[in-house]
């Protein structure tokens, strides 16, 4: 090139973008045998055997599940774009309907029925948001508030002044199954070993006794991954809610998938209502599902909008909940040494990666748990009930830094726009 | 002639909108296995016609011809199937999928989502030279692969007529070489291309046939070889274009606005602009070249207080780094954003309101801490007259405006409140030669009353020919200056890339 070449240079790298999203199977193994061996120290440091026990971890699961249904609800709606604030109401008119269905024609078909209920709710959602662009916040709080309405006059027509609150009892439940063998587990449980009773009531709690809704609730975690990530329909429902107008401009029927999404969010919920009132408990109650639609739906952010995450966090909220339950004072007040030591660590993590905000407060956290733990025996019951509701604040305060919706989650789509 | 029906043919397409005809009484006619432009002003009616033509909007009156056939399209779906895929002026693709999803979807049937779509893809991939890998998530591309991937989508279903609206607005020249190599190789295979562009230079290096579309119509189909850039433009605007003035330079030595060792991080800790130290005089323009995705972006909104960063900003002596976005338009920041539709306009707001839109605490669009409509109205009234705004009335949506229209409106909107300093990011994108030489205008003016100006571009004529000063920007570092008076479009390209190693004087 010649000399009189008017441009002066400095070194200059390209910005090269390594990115490894999922975790591979043996880190998650790794994180279930640290989580065992985290709660076991805690069972022998603090002397507190609930925090494994197959009471427990049963509880934890039934716990779960509708949250985790909820979560479910949740990804469909807003993976195709809607936000679904009225899954709390649409889990109402589960309870009812399953109850309702049960008593008339038996548990099977009252699942269905239930589940049904939760779609129709899902419906309205769907044509209030996406024919007729209502806000979305809006019509789903509009869902809530119309459900318990909606089945309060159910039931006053049904069951009477006497039922307007409550069903009849619900005698006739889907089965439960047990692993052959696992019951034996409960004498290894009793010893109190380290590690090894711990796994004991664990296997216990998870595999005695389980009811056929809650081993399907749990398949429902992977088939909607397949289905939403493996499929041409979930590819599309997705697509919906990442980018409408690309989709349109690739000839979909975009409202037309938004409505798929809605209506399936409301049968999974529909489903978690049917479980809160016939698998759970065995008797419709006004108030039953005590806003677990809500925190379905921060299970399902705790977990990116994605069905693997959305489990842990029902898992994690499921367990903080069932152990309020169980020498709950104790449990909590144990469990914070866990707490402590994972917010610290999480504190380090950040600051070596330069997020200084989420770094100090979780630090601020961490040591305020062992300032709580040394300084009391017991949690007052009043803090033990709220355990649940904090670690969902704790954990999507902390989480938000790094979360990723779909990017057309809530926004209004016109076609031809 | 041959005995070949011609590709597409469209007879009299009418098009109303409130208030407006984008199209009336439009005639085409598309040769088979050419390359067709279509060039006309701002809302002249050329994206309404293309999508006229792949069935996103169904024309009022008129009649399309595919191949001979007459056709009636509901829905893009039609189009498709008809062997028509379009490319749109704004890009069409999700960025949180992969190249494979966004190339996929709608058309799961041809091959799956698997395996078998992926060998198809790197199959075409190949084929055409796109270089476009499967597995890589869009929002990790850059623009001019964005581009190939959209055109792999529409190869991928098998399209015959292909349509880019303003595909090379956003392209630095290497990539728009590469594209039309690309585009002659679709040629090649038989396929049809029509395509829209403002640059008419480019337009007549590689169209084989020109049809001028002005006011709804087309007025004219010429050859490349018969016209010259100033015709085509006379054409389209259907008067004589203002010549280029020969301009002096208004630099003066007093530093309207210092940045030192500014830098942006990404959510990962990596620095997105890395320690960026520059100054602007008054009345000087500093442009900053580089290829999209190198952190422009980011420097402009870190100055203008969208986005935290580390390092000091200092306008007209006083540090403004810590101050919200506010307060640094007050102070006399104004920005002109890369992506109107992003950011700059509220779509579904009257012109109006968006003419108070972040200038929302000064006159005429305020009185006291309340808002002053009719000022606002007035003043919206007056950009409309002297940017040349196209548009019914005030009232109408942003979203009905035509993209260059958008652009002047928000232009006139920064100009109005006498910045110290001008952020314009991509100031002409998708505005017509008229527009452009006004817009132009309006800029050089403000600089010669003192305004500094930092000016980024894809369009390197424009950043040669308006900088007083320019700084190529590489990976987020600024890696080189060049004199704009001195360096030639291409040796700025080159550098643009990153490739510095041949730059040692001799
Ligand atoms: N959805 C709409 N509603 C109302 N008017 C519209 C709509 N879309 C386009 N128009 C109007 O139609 C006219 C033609 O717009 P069009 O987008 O086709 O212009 P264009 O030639 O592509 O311009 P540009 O070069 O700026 O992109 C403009 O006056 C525009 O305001
Ligand atoms: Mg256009």
């Amino acid at each position: 090139m010649s000399t009189d070449t008017t441009l002066s240079a400095a070194a200059a790298q390209p910005a090269a973008k390594p990115r490894s999203r999922r975790m591979s199977t043996s880190t998650i193994l790794l994180i279930v045998a640290g989580a065992l061996v985290g709660l076991s120290l805690v069972h022998q440091l603090a002397n507190a055997p609930d925090v494994t026990s197959s009471g427990a971890i049963q509880a934890a699961l039934q716990a779960a599940v509708p949250l985790g249904l909820a979560g479910l609800g949740g990804l469909w709606a807003e993976r195709a774009g809607v936000v679904n604030i009225g899954l709390e109401g649409q889990m109402i008119l589960g309870t009812w309907f399953g109850a309702w269905g049960s008593l008339e024609f038996g548990p099977w078909i009252g699942l269905l029925i239930g589940i049904l209920g939760g779609a129709v709710g899902g419906l309205v959602h769907a044509v209030a948001t996406v024919t007729f662009g209502v806000d979305h916040i809006i019509s789903g709080v509009a869902m809530t508030i119309l459900a318990p309405g909606v089945v309060r006059y159910l039931s006053y027509i049904t069951w009477g002044s006497a039922g307007a609150t409550q069903s009849p009892q619900v005698v006739d439940q889907v089965p439960r199954l047990s692993v052959p063998g696992v019951n034996s587990l409960k004498g290894l449980e009793e010893h109190q070993w380290f590690l090894i009773s711990d796994i004991a009531g664990v296997l216990r709690g998870l595999l005695h006794e389980v009811s056929l809704v809650t081993i399907l609730a749990v398949l429902l975690i992977p088939l909607t991954a397949w289905v939403l990530w493996k499929t041409a329909f979930g590819l599309r429902v997705r697509s919906v809610g990442e980018d409408p107008q690309a989709a349109e401009s690739l000839g979909l029927n975009v409202y037309r998938y938004k409505y798929y999404g809605v209506v399936i969010s409301g049968a999974m919920a529909g489903l978690g209502g049917v479980y809160l009132s016939t698998v759970t408990s065995a008797i419709y109650r006004e108030g039953q599902t005590g806003g677990r639609g809500y925190i379905g739906l921060a299970a399902m952010i705790f977990g990116n909008w994605r069905p693997g995450g959305l489990a842990v966090g029902a898992s994690l909220f499921g367990y903080t909940d069932a152990l309020q339950l169980r020498r709950g004072s104790e449990s909590v007040h144990a469990l914070l040494i866990l707490v402590g030591a994972l917010l610290l660590a999480l504190a380090v993590w950040e600051f070596i990666r330069r997020n200084r905000v989420v770094a100090i407060s979780s630090a601020v956290l961490g040591v305020l748990s062992y300032v709580l733990f040394f300084s009391v025996d017991k949690i007052p019951t009043a803090l033990v009930q709220a355990a649940p509701y904090i670690t969902v604040l704790v954990v999507l305060a902390l989480a938000a830094q790094r979360l990723r919706p779909p990017a057309a989650d809530g926004k209004p789509y016109r076609r031809g726009g | 002639m041959t005995a070949d029906p011609p590709a597409v043919e469209l007879k009299g397409i009418t098009k109303r909108f409130p208030g407006v005809v984008a199209n009336s009484d439009v005639n085409l006619t598309v040769r088979k296995g050419t390359i067709h432009a279509i060039v006309g002003e701002n809302g002249a009616g050329k994206s309404t016609l293309m999508k006229i033509l792949y069935g996103m909007q169904p024309p009022d009156e008129g009649e399309i011809l595919i191949e001979g056939n007459p056709v009636k399209f509901s829905s893009p779906q039609g189009a498709i199937g008809a062997g028509i895929g379009m490319v749109h002026q704004h890009f069409m693709l999700a960025d949180n999928f992969t190249v494979t999803e966004n190339v996929v979807l709608g058309a799961e049937k041809l091959h799956g989502i698997g395996t078998q779509a992926k060998a198809k893809i790197t199959e075409i991939s190949q084929r055409y030279g796109l270089g476009v890998e499967p597995d890589t998530l869009v929002e990790d591309l850059g623009v001019g692969d964005r581009q190939r991937v959209e055109i792999l989508k529409v190869l991928y279903r098998g399209a015959r007529i292909l349509i880019l609206d303003e595909p090379t607005a956003v392209l630095v020249p290497q990539e728009v070489d590469e594209l039309f190599g690309n585009l002659r190789e679709l040629i090649r295979e038989g396929l049809t291309v029509l395509f829209i562009s403002h640059k008419l230079d480019e337009v007549r290096g590689v169209a084989d046939d020109i049809t001028v579309i002005r006011r709804g119509t087309t007025v004219a189909s010429v050859k490349p070889d018969q016209v010259t850039a100033r015709q085509l433009a006379t054409l389209m605007v259907g008067s004589e274009l203002p010549s280029p003035e020969a301009r002096e330079s208004t630099v003066t030595d007093v530093p309207v606005l210092v940045v030192r060792g500014l830098t942006v991080r990404g959510p990962d800790g990596r620095p997105i602009v890395d320690d960026a130290t520059f100054t602007i005089h008054k009345g000087e323009v500093v442009g900053i070249a580089g290829v999209e995705g190198n952190g422009q972006a980011e420097l402009a909104e870190a100055i203008i207080g969208m986005r935290d960063s580390a390092g000091t900003v200092e306008l007209d002596g006083v540090a403004i780094a810590g101050w919200d976005t506010r307060r640094r338009r007050e102070a006399g920041l104004g920005y002109i954003p890369e992506d109107r539709h992003r950011q700059g306009l509220l779509l579904d707001a009257p012109l109006w309101e968006n003419r108070i839109l972040g200038h929302q605490t000064e006159p005429p669009n305020a009185k006291g801490f309340l808002i002053n409509v009719g000022g606002a109205r007035r003043d919206t009234t007056r950009i409309v007259a002297e940017y040349d705004v196209r548009t019914p009335s005030i009232d109408v949506a942003a979203v009905a405006l035509s993209g260059g229209n958008q652009q002047k409106l928000i232009v006139g909107r920064e100009m109005s409140h006498q910045p110290k300093v001008l952020i314009a990011a991509h100031p002409t994108r998708g505005v017509d030669v008229g527009a452009q030489a006004a817009i132009w205008d309006h800029i050089r003016n403000a600089r010669i009353a003192g305004m500094g100006v930092l000016l980024i571009s894809a369009d390197l004529d424009e950043l040669i020919g308006l900088s007083d000063a320019l700084k190529v920007i590489y990976g987020g570092r600024l890696v080189a200056d060049a004199d704009p008076s001195t360096v030639t479009p291409e040796q700025l390209g080159v550098a643009m890339t990153g490739a510095t190693g041949e730059e040692t004087p001799s």
